[in-house]
């Protein structure tokens, strides 16, 4: 067996160079109301994945304005239906809650595939396999189920969605691999509501001792919770993301992560929102820091899949939605 | 020549080859690789900041290039034009003539278009709804910080009756009804809720000289009515509020309802003036002086005054006061009666 190879992802983005682009973009998309706010998203996804390294290449993004439009007017007729038949009738907005309910798996299924059937590396496409059967299951069935037992199945959800989510991408024709199991999501879950415990304790101590100053403390706590959140899971998702026989890691920590994006969020409060783009940068540069490939062997062997040679009727079908939904 | 980094699209394997311009053919050269296109076939991503571009190539392969100032040159030896926006992403002065048409463009929206479009919304609000939004606004101020009137029931039957005595304008057409409530903790006050009700505070009744006063009162509060002013609050701090979310994304949706309520307290003003045109109209129709609103506004004034410092001095201002929204009292004095 040969040694493993640590490459760890690079992010080169500077924040006055993105704050150019993106500032242009803002105006034309604000005299345009919105309509232009799709070039712009492609452009700055553009940016970000030119921007991100790994192993001496770079991603790229191939997504197209007017698919990204027009999944954009679909979304908003969507909603604009359904607030517009919340004030007429509520009868007909519990129907149109559910039309939604429903369809939202079969929409996030496309979006998942055109996000990643637009995605690039080394000139190969990344794609996803993922079946609409599955989809209800894991983005109805599980959520309702959630909601059924009062969240304790909240962990197992998100395991499952991840689960769908990765097992179905593919790099070319080698597909990704999730081995995380239940058990980690319960575990970083329980940690969570473990933290929240010794808040509400907190809480009730520095009532009673008549010290309030120590309640000062809580929000700095709460705030802790909420960067272990934000940290330790989508650590936890990547360790156990494999692609083919190499394997991926994250290794955030709580405190830089906090740290960042407190500042970020000071900075964007006192620049009333100039500061948004060098906090995106920030961000990113953080994140793909702490992110790298345990590559056995070469990294040059992918091979681009079936699809990507007959492409032509997937790319239809997919490059009718971008919902850009965040799982 | 550029220096380029070819990939056939087949595979992830990256060849190192060169890239020469010979007349309108684009020439790649490699180990074991020689391909040529005409440049108008191929497609060369638009230029980001420092990011390689991309060349597009026919056969489904494509070129990542880093030496930009060699590849600008080659392809304007081609003869290539790049695109307009191309430029204006990369200037400093493009950026800041930006920012400065944004402020514009926001300032101008916030002044001029979010008015008329609220008030446009709000004539096509179905009066179910407003009736709705009315009965549940006065249930929400009733639990939290309205008491029943200790006003005799005759003598609120009394105030009504004389109110409605008086011609209303000619174009007045919307619903109103009157209604008497208690509140030390706000003072005197009146205010007009979006279904037409008008809510009198005990605490304004006891500070007025004659009903007449309380007359220019509900005279002032039934424009508000009128006109939909409560209603067109509400539309627009909701549409500045979802403006706030959807530019600051992510940061947080508590920091978009800060500014949402600065507007409330600032567009009222106009709409104070408004309405006062509405209670001098309706008074000087009636045979009564424009001079009664001006007087109770006066008495208002000195009242609050009062409780501002009565309770500076408790150490407890209280919410309403900060938001104070009406334009000063001597400036409506003189637009209601300059001879006064």
């Amino acid at each position: 067996m040969q040694a493993r190879q640590e490459h760890s992802f690079e992010f080169t983005g500077k924040g006055w160079e993105y704050f150019r682009i993106w500032i242009v973009n803002l105006l034309l998309s604000i005299l345009t109301l919105g309509i232009y706010s799709a070039w712009a998203k492609v452009r700055r996804l553009q940016y970000f994945y030119r921007n991100t390294h790994l192993a001496g290449s770079s991603f790229e993004y191939h997504g197209t304005p007017i698919a990204i439009l027009k999944g954009r007017i679909i979304a908003f007729v969507l909603m604009a239906a359904y607030t517009i038949a919340g004030q007429m009738n509520p009868l007909l907005a519990i129907l149109i809650f559910v039309l939604l309910a429903a369809v939202m798996p079969w929409l996030i299924v496309r979006s998942l595939r055109f996000k990643l059937y637009n995605s690039s590396y080394r000139g190969l496409r990344f794609g996803f396999a993922g079946s609409d059967g599955a989809a209800y299951a894991v983005f109805l069935l599980f959520p309702i189920l959630t909601v059924l037992t009062l969240y304790l199945l909240a962990p197992f959800t998100h395991f499952k969605i991840k689960q769908y989510q990765h097992n179905n991408s593919r790099f070319g024709d080698t597909f990704f691999r999730f081995d995380a199991t239940a058990g980690n999501f319960y575990g970083i879950y329980l940690k969570a509501l473990g933290l929240l415990v010794l808040a509400g304790v907190l809480f009730g101590i520095t009532a009673a001792m008549h010290m309030p100053w120590l309640g000062l403390l809580l929000p700095l706590l709460y705030l802790y919770i909420v960067g272990f959140m934000a940290v330790r899971l989508p650590n936890l998702i990547w360790d156990k993301t494999g692609l083919g026989e190499h394997d991926l890691y994250s290794r955030m920590e709580v405190g830089k992560y906090l740290w960042i994006a407190f500042t970020n969020l000071l900075g964007i409060v006192f620049t009333l929102g100039l500061f948004i783009p060098f906090a995106q940068i920030r961000m990113a540069r953080y994140k793909f820091s702490c992110m790298g490939l345990l590559a056995q062997g070469d990294l040059s062997e992918f091979v681009a899949g079936q699809v990507q040679a007959d492409s032509a009727t997937g790319e239809e079908t997919a490059e009718m939605f971008d919902l850009d939904i965040s799982l | 020549m550029v220096a380029a980094r070819y990939f056939d699209g087949m595979s992830s394997t990256a060849h190192v080859v060169t890239l020469t311009l010979d007349g309108e053919w684009l020439q790649l050269r490699g180990e074991l690789l020689a391909h040529e296109w005409p440049l108008q076939n191929v497609k060369v991503s638009e230029r980001l900041g420092d990011t390689q571009r991309r060349i597009t190539l026919p056969d489904g392969g494509h070129c990542e290039v880093s030496d930009h100032a060699a590849l600008d040159a080659l392809l304007k030896q081609g003869g290539y034009r790049s695109g307009w926006l191309d430029g204006m992403q990369h200037s400093m002065r493009w950026a800041l003539i930006s920012a400065v048409l944004i402020v514009l463009v926001f300032a101008a929206a916030y002044r001029y278009l979010l008015p008329w479009g609220a008030e446009v919304v709000a004539q096509t609000i179905p009066p179910a709804m407003l009736q709705k939004m009315g009965a549940s606004s006065l249930q929400t101020l009733d639990r939290l910080m309205l008491e029943p009137s200790k006003l005799p029931l005759q003598r609120q039957q009394a105030l009504r009756d004389a109110y409605a005595k008086l011609a209303p304008l000619p174009d007045a057409q919307l619903p109103y009804h009157i209604e008497f409530r208690s509140a030390p903790q706000i003072g005197a006050n009146a205010f007009a809720l979006p279904d037409g009700n008008i809510v009198m505070l005990d605490e304004l009744v006891a500070l007025t000289g004659d009903d007449n006063e309380i007359l220019a009162v509900l005279a002032h509060e039934r424009g508000h009515v009128e006109q939909r002013h409560a209603l067109r609050m509400v539309l627009q701090s909701s549409a500045v509020g979802l403006a706030m979310t959807w530019y600051m994304g992510d940061v947080s949706s508590l920091l978009a309802t800060v500014p949402a309520m600065m507007v409330q307290a600032s567009y009222s003003r106009d709409m104070e003036r408004e309405a006062d045109d509405y209670a001098a109209r309706t008074l000087v129709r009636n045979g009564l002086s424009p001079c009664l609103l001006p007087d109770v506004l006066r008495k208002l004034e000195v009242a609050h005054a009062k409780r501002q410092a009565e309770a500076v001095s408790d150490k407890q201002g209280s919410v309403m006061d900060y938001l104070a929204s009406h334009p000063p009292t001597q400036e409506r004095s003189a637009q209601l009666c300059p001879a006064h």
